[in-house]
């Protein structure tokens, strides 16, 4: 088992004065799904830039298959690390094609046409994701849930070993939200893609990723297998809310309860202790 | 299944304009004051000089304007398209980061300060907008690196600044200028093209041609770009690197169409516009194809700048404004739907 991502106590700051990470060290295996959550404002989007080299940590390394993140030149970084971030529509209408097409730009020739092995890549990332039948409608003209898929096509496009997102299904609804993750889930195991994926969805996180590193806004942070760091303990200490735990088989759910919760009476005696089987 | 661009498919597209852009020259050579004939002009080759007036005419006057124009055009379109790009805005055009006001700022002050010196046959004023203009925009350049990381946002408001405050400074200088000064710095503000001499024709050409082919390998860079930096960065690009080497070719080029003819509007906002709605956002192929049309568009504005108060001429920048709005406008309610920064 290969170490693909390596972290070590890395330390991270806008400015001189402030930290919003600090001392952090994990790793992820070849293969494996990471999920990254946390409250707003822990850092865990800083994190993912910090991973792909769009930010230079203060201390600490970043190895991505061993080799340090800022050793890289910008072509050979996107050959090993395609990133989707928060969903964006461009500025002039470009196709669905054209877009899928752009993340093979590390691979192309001086006039920047691409060979045949590029389109038969960018046309099996097409059939993938499903969006073979878009390919060329304009980005813009797609909806949120197409979109997001679009830039997931690109993303595997690209022929990366690592993939990295940044809360790929915030503005998705529900059947979206798992659509994305099927995607995701199925390139982890059928092409042995590295995912690390930012979420809010602790739910999302314990059905599809083997780990999860919890990230808190005062700078500390667990990393673990997900059904480990995930218990309603762990949840209040870093997000600050109680959580009612359910079972379905193996599988453990987390309904965040609020002041107006229906049970927050029963509840309020023995906050975490309310497991159903 | 998806279609992809081809060299082959571009060569084919960039073949037909260029044949469409000759035919159009000549054309527009032709027409003008004085009749010619083609047959004669034809002839002309081989012949002795004088002897035969249309070729003459042809030859030596109407087509080294005629390419002169298709220059000038190419080059703002080229510079058009790059500009909108990098800065990932559709309103940019070549001014937008202040060549404009620099090179006027060069101009006006050759006027006013009465050097009567000649460059390699012509008069000052092109080298000084020439100097004006890339002053300028290394001025803008710099205070866009100087004041902010989101570089577009900053360099386009650095180019607002600049430009207005340079052109409260040309103000100044043609309030206090006498009548006839005035009227030739207006007259070179409003876009003129006019005869050069052939060997300021052929050193431009070249350095025009140089640019936009440069300009050329970063286009599928640009594609990437304009989605924002961190994009790029994220898909493989040297952004820092493929922003200057855009920039400094765009800059260039403008500079140089703007010491042959003034300030000619409209071509680089409107032709990059229209290309791209006929034929898709692909820098690979907007970039040439903007070339070419941006040429055709200029040399038929020019032509008409030439003829319609004849014997007296127009200022070519008078026509691309009024033919381009409207032209602009229609292209804009026939293909609105397909463009998403309209709806």
């Amino acid at each position: 088992m290969n170490t693909i991502i390596k972290v070590e106590n890395l330390n991270f700051g806008y400015t001189r004065q402030d930290t919003i990470l600090k001392g952090i060290s994990f790793e992820v295996i070849q293969g494996r799904f990471l999920a990254i959550a946390g409250p707003n404002g822990a850092g865990k989007t800083t994190l993912l830039n910090l991973l792909c080299g769009l930010l230079r940590p203060k201390a600490g390394s970043i190895r991505i298959d061993s080799a340090p993140v800022e050793s890289y030149s910008a072509k050979k970084l996107a050959q090993k690390v395609a990133v989707v971030r928060q969903e964006f529509v461009p500025v002039f209408d470009f196709t669905v094609a054209q877009m899928v097409s752009m993340a093979r730009t590390p691979y192309l020739g001086t006039f920047g046409f691409e060979s045949n092995t590029d389109k038969q890549i960018v046309n099996e990332a097409l059939e993938a994701t499903e969006t073979a039948q878009f390919a060329l409608r304009a980005l813009g003209s797609l909806s949120g849930g197409e979109r997001q898929r679009v830039f997931i096509a690109r993303a595997l496009a690209a022929n990366s070993p690592v993939l990295l997102l940044d809360e790929p299904t915030s503005f998705l609804d529900l059947k979206h939200q798992v659509g994305i993750y099927d995607l995701l889930k199925t390139a982890q195991l059928e092409k042995g893609k590295t995912i690390v994926a930012v979420t809010h969805d602790i739910n999302l996180a314990a059905q599809y990723c083997d780990e999860i590193l919890l990230l808190g806004a005062n700078g500390n942070y667990h990393i673990g297998e997900t059904k480990d760091v995930l218990s309603p303990e762990q949840i209040e200490r870093v997000f600050g809310v109680r959580t009612f735990v359910g079972k379905l088989g193996q599988e453990k759910f987390f309904i965040p309860l609020g002041k107006f919760a229906k049970y927050s009476g029963q509840i309020a005696g023995k906050p975490h202790n309310i497991q159903q089987e | 299944m998806a279609e992809f661009l081809t060299s082959k498919e571009l060569a084919i597209k960039v073949s037909i304009c260029l044949g469409v852009l000759v035919v159009v020259m000549c054309l527009c050579a032709l027409v003008g004051t004085q009749n010619i004939s083609l047959e004669r002009v034809f002839d002309g080759p081989g012949q002795k000089p004088g002897e035969n007036i249309d070729y003459e005419i042809f030859a030596r006057v109407r087509l080294p304007r005629v390419i002169l124009a298709a220059l000038v055009g190419a080059a703002l379109a080229c510079s058009g398209v790059v500009l909108q790009a990098i800065l990932r805005n559709p309103l940019a055009d070549p001014y937008i980061l202040g060549i404009s006001s620099g090179a006027g700022l060069g101009v006006i002050i050759t006027i006013l300060s009465g050097i009567s010196w000649s460059f390699w046959g012509g008069s000052p004023i092109g080298i000084f907008a020439f100097a004006g203009a890339l002053i300028t925009v290394w001025l803008v350049w710099y205070i866009g690196h100087f004041t902010g990381k989101s570089q577009a946002t900053s360099l386009l408001l650095a180019g607002v600044v600049v430009n207005a405050f340079f052109s409260a400074i040309i103000m100044f200088l043609t309030s206090i200028a006498k009548s006839e000064q005035v009227f030739s710095t207006i007259f070179w503000l409003m876009g003129n093209i006019t005869d050069k001499e052939l060997s300021v024709l052929w050193v431009s050409a070249g350095c025009i041609i140089a640019g936009i082919i440069v300009l050329f390998t970063v286009c599928h860079r640009l594609n990437v770009l304009a989605l924002g930096q961190e994009e790029a960065k994220g898909l493989g690009v040297d952004v820092a690197r493929t922003r200057i080497v855009a920039f400094a070719c765009a800059a260039f080029i403008t500079a140089i169409a703007v010491s042959l003819s003034g300030l000619i509007g409209f071509v680089g906002l409107i032709i990059p516009h229209g290309v791209r709605l006929a034929f898709g956002p692909d820098h690979r192929q907007l970039l040439p194809l903007s070339a070419i049309i941006g040429a055709a568009f200029l040399v038929i504005a020019d032509t008409i700048a030439r003829i319609i108060v004849a014997p007296a001429q127009l200022p070519v920048g008078v026509i691309t404004a009024i033919a381009g709005g409207p032209f602009f406008l229609i292209l804009l309610a026939k293909y609105s739907r397909k463009v998403s920064w309209l709806k």
